[in-house]
Parts: structure tokens; sequence; C-alpha cells
């Protein structure tokens, strides 16, 4: 992979993946702020459908944690909806995903790894939080530790492989076989994006709502 | 794949910054509105909820009042069929007894036009059957029948009862002679007069003043009066009593 650094402010080195989401940024904040500017009792147009995504990911947020979905809800559906967003923008040509970078993925990941831990202690209190990585037994600390890490990196790495292979592999075919071969590797894109998105929302929910709920799940055994 | 520091601190940066703005901007307010309009359909639903209950217990209410007003409309139909049909019996032996009482009356009319009606065709039969007679005697009457009557009239004056002889004897002025009068159908002959008269002088034991008539609605015979004293040997005072005797007798 090439040097995508765009220009460089100091020590600071803007990458083509940070322009691109200051971009999906600036586009996601002006759909909010459009589709929540008339808000009106009986909804029409781009309210019915934000109230959609909302009501479909409170949902499925409250499945998982029914009881801290207030809490963690923004969180996840930020990253479910910056996900599809960032997924779908390297369709557009000559866009990249910002996800098939790296450092993006491996940010995300870290973000959700203190966020688990960061909802867990709100929630349960230091103690009682950290009690958790000796249950069922003492022994399984390193297993419970060692777990924190690689699930984190999975995370990263799963979601920047899938994306960065998606584009290479569309770039190659499209070097090698012309114009309108690729496109059924971009609507397989589509359906990696989305499920990418996905996955790496409901993993992060489940770390949230496992680091949230140990505690009641310890007393219940 | 390069892993730069610069791109990853900004990267969890600007996903905080986009959180920010999306619970800023997105979620809160639509949570806010979802949530108003829960509270709404909750409430609407609610008052809805109560509206059906109180709805109910009126409905209720009406069902129980209707049942009541039900009970007593048959009730009151009962007493005014039993009204009615008290006041139907009273009124039909009420008729009944007035149609007794007009029948009877009916029946006692016709029975008097009836026996008025029968009474009048006697009458008229017994006329008729006098004017018949009185028709067949005027063809059948003759000297003889005249001269019989005549014989009749003098047995007559001789059967008179005693009490009647004194008391013609003893009437009147002695010197003044009673006045006689005498009517008969046909003229009667001069030995018939000298006949009448002796009998008559016997009869009143003095002479008479005899005055002699015709008539002929006698149709046949004498009549004789004296005084008071009437004497018939006629066949018109024997037709009249004939015909009475026999509606008298009916």
């Amino acid at each position: 992979m090439e040097n995508n650094i765009s220009f460089a402010w100091g020590p600071v080195q803007i990458s083509t993946s940070i322009l691109t989401t200051w971009g999906i940024i600036a586009m996601m904040s002006l759909v909010a702020w459009l589709s929540t500017r008339h808000l009106a009792m009986l909804p029409k147009g781009l309210q019915t459908l934000a109230e959609g995504i909302v009501s479909v990911i409170d949902d499925a947020v409250s499945a998982v944690a029914p009881e801290q979905t207030r809490e963690i809800m923004p969180f996840i559906a930020t990253l479910w909806l910056f996900l599809i967003v960032a997924n779908l923008v390297g369709l557009i040509p000559g866009l990249h995903s910002p996800t098939s970078d790296l450092s993006v993925t491996s940010a995300l990941a870290v973000l959700v790894f203190f966020s688990v831990h960061w909802f867990g202690i709100k929630t349960l209190g230091i103690k009682n939080y950290l009690h958790h990585y000796l249950t069922p037994s003492p022994i399984l600390l390193p297993f419970h530790i060692i777990s924190e890490f690689t699930r984190t990196i999975a995370l990263a790495i799963r979601l920047f492989g899938n994306m960065m292979s998606l584009e290479m592999a569309a770039m190659l075919i499209l070097l090698v076989a012309g114009f309108l071969a690729p496109i059924p590797i971009l609507m397989l894109h589509i359906i990696e994006a989305l499920v990418q998105a996905y996955i790496f929302g409901m993993l992060a929910l489940i770390y949230l709502a496992g680091a949230m709920q140990s505690q009641q799940l310890n007393s219940q055994e | 794949m390069e892993f730069n520091v610069s791109t990853f601190i900004l990267e969890s940066i600007n996903f905080l910054v986009l959180l920010w703005l999306l619970q800023r901007l997105f979620y809160k307010p639509l949570l806010k509105v979802i949530a108003e309009r829960k509270q709404l359909i909750e409430q609407t639903l609610a008052e809805a909820k109560n509206q059906q209950q109180q709805a109910e217990e009126k409905l209720a209410l009406y069902e129980n009042r209707q049942r009541q007003w039900e009970q007593e409309k048959q009730l009151a139909f009962q007493a005014l069929q039993q009204q009615i049909d008290v006041e139907r019996k009273v009124q039909l032996e009420k008729l009944q007894l007035e149609l007794e009482q007009e029948r009877q009356k009916a029946r006692v009319t016709l029975s008097l036009q009836q026996q008025e009606f029968q009474q009048r065709m006697e009458k008229q039969a017994l006329e008729n059957g006098a004017k018949f007679s009185t028709i067949l005697l005027q063809q059948a009457v003759g000297p003889e029948l005249e001269l019989r009557l005549f014989h009749l009239l003098l047995d007559k004056i001789s059967e008179f009862p005693e009490v009647i002889k004194q008391h013609l004897m003893g009437a009147g002025e002695m010197d003044i002679p009673p006045k006689v009068k005498v009517t008969s159908a046909y003229p009667l002959t001069a030995e018939m007069h000298q006949q009448l008269e002796q009998k008559l002088m016997t009869l009143m034991n003095r002479a008479a003043d005899i005055q002699y008539h015709q008539s002929t609605e006698l149709i046949a015979g004498l009549r004789l009066d004296i005084g008071a004293w009437v004497l018939d040997a006629n066949l018109k005072h024997e037709l009249i009593g004939f015909a009475e005797f026999v509606y008298v007798s009916k």
C-alpha cells in the first residue's frame, strides 16, 4: 500500500483516510441536522427514515442490553452508521474506504477496548468490574487479559483485512478484465461492507454488554 | 500496510467528535420525539381505555335500565291486557244483556203486532163474513121470513119477564099513551098492525101511541123501541150479535 499522507502540519500528518473521515463526518452531520430540523409528531420523509434507523438500532441494542440501552446506544449506533458509510465510500471512484486503513480500524478497535472498560467500571464500579477477571477462577486471569487484547486486535485486523482485500480485488480485476467485469465484485463489496459493519458493531455491543452485565451474571450463577 | 500514529490519534478524535455531533443532532432529538410520541400514544391509549371503560359502564347501565324498562313495559302491558280483558268482558256482558232486552222487546213487539194483525184480520174476516151474510140474506129475504120474524117478535113480547112487564105497565102517566116506535124492513100489513097493537095493549094494559117506520138497514124483521126498551127481531141485529159473539169468544 502506498503512502497516503496528503499533507503534514508539523508532527501531525493528515492522511487521505482522515480527509475522507472528515468528509463523512460533515456529510453525516448535515444529514442528521436536515433530518431533525423540523421534527413533528407525525413523521414524514427524512424524519421517517431517521426514526426508522434509530428505532432499529435501539431495538437491537435493547435486545442485547435492555438495562443499559440508553448509555451505550449512541456509541454502538455511531459505530454502525460510521462503518456503513465508511465501508461504502470505497465504491465512489477516486475515494478509498477509511476502514481499509489499519490505523483507522485500530483506532476504532481501541475505542471499543476503552469503552468496554469505561462502561463496565461506570456501571459496576472498579472493584466489581475488576473482580470479574477472577471469575470463575483466578487461574483464568491471564487468559482474560490476553482475550481483551486479542479480541481488540481481531476487531481491527478483521475489518481492515476484509475492506482492504475487497478494494484490492476490485482494483486487480479492473486492471486485468476491463471495464464491466468488476461489477459483481462491487456488488459483493456492498454486501461485505454492510456485513462487516454489522459484525464490528455487534461484537462491540456484545463486549460492552458483557462487561456491564458480568457482575449480574456472576451473581445469578 | 503502515500504521500511522497521527492517523490513529486523529481518527480516534474524529470518531469521538462524530459521536458527540450525532448525539447532539441525531439521537437526542429523535429519541426525544419518539419518547414523546410513545408517551402521547400511551396517554391516548389510556384515555381511550378509560373512555372505553366509561362507555362499557354506561352501556351496562343503559342495558340494565333498558331491561328494567322492558320489564316495566311487560308488566304494564300485562296489566293493560288484563284491564282490557275485564273491560271487554263487562262490555260484552252488558251488550249481551242489552241485546237480550232488545230481543225480548222485539219479540214482545212482534207478538203484539202479530196479535194485532191477527185481531185485525179476524175482525176484517168477521166483517167480510157479515157483509157476505148481509148480501146473501138480502137476496134470500122474502114475505115468509118477514112473517116469521114478525111472529118471533110477538113471541118475544109474550115472553117478556114479569119484572119488565110490570115496569111497562106502571111507566108514565096512565092517561097519556106510551110511545112505541116500530121500525120494519118492509111495510107491515094491516093485519100485522092489528096483531102488534093488540099484543102491545096486552103487554102494557093500555093503548099505545105507535109510530111505524121503515128501514132497509134491518134487512128483514122489526125493531121495537118502547121508551128505554129496545126489542130486536131483525137480521141486522142478529148478524151484529153473531159477529160480536164470535169476536168475544175468540
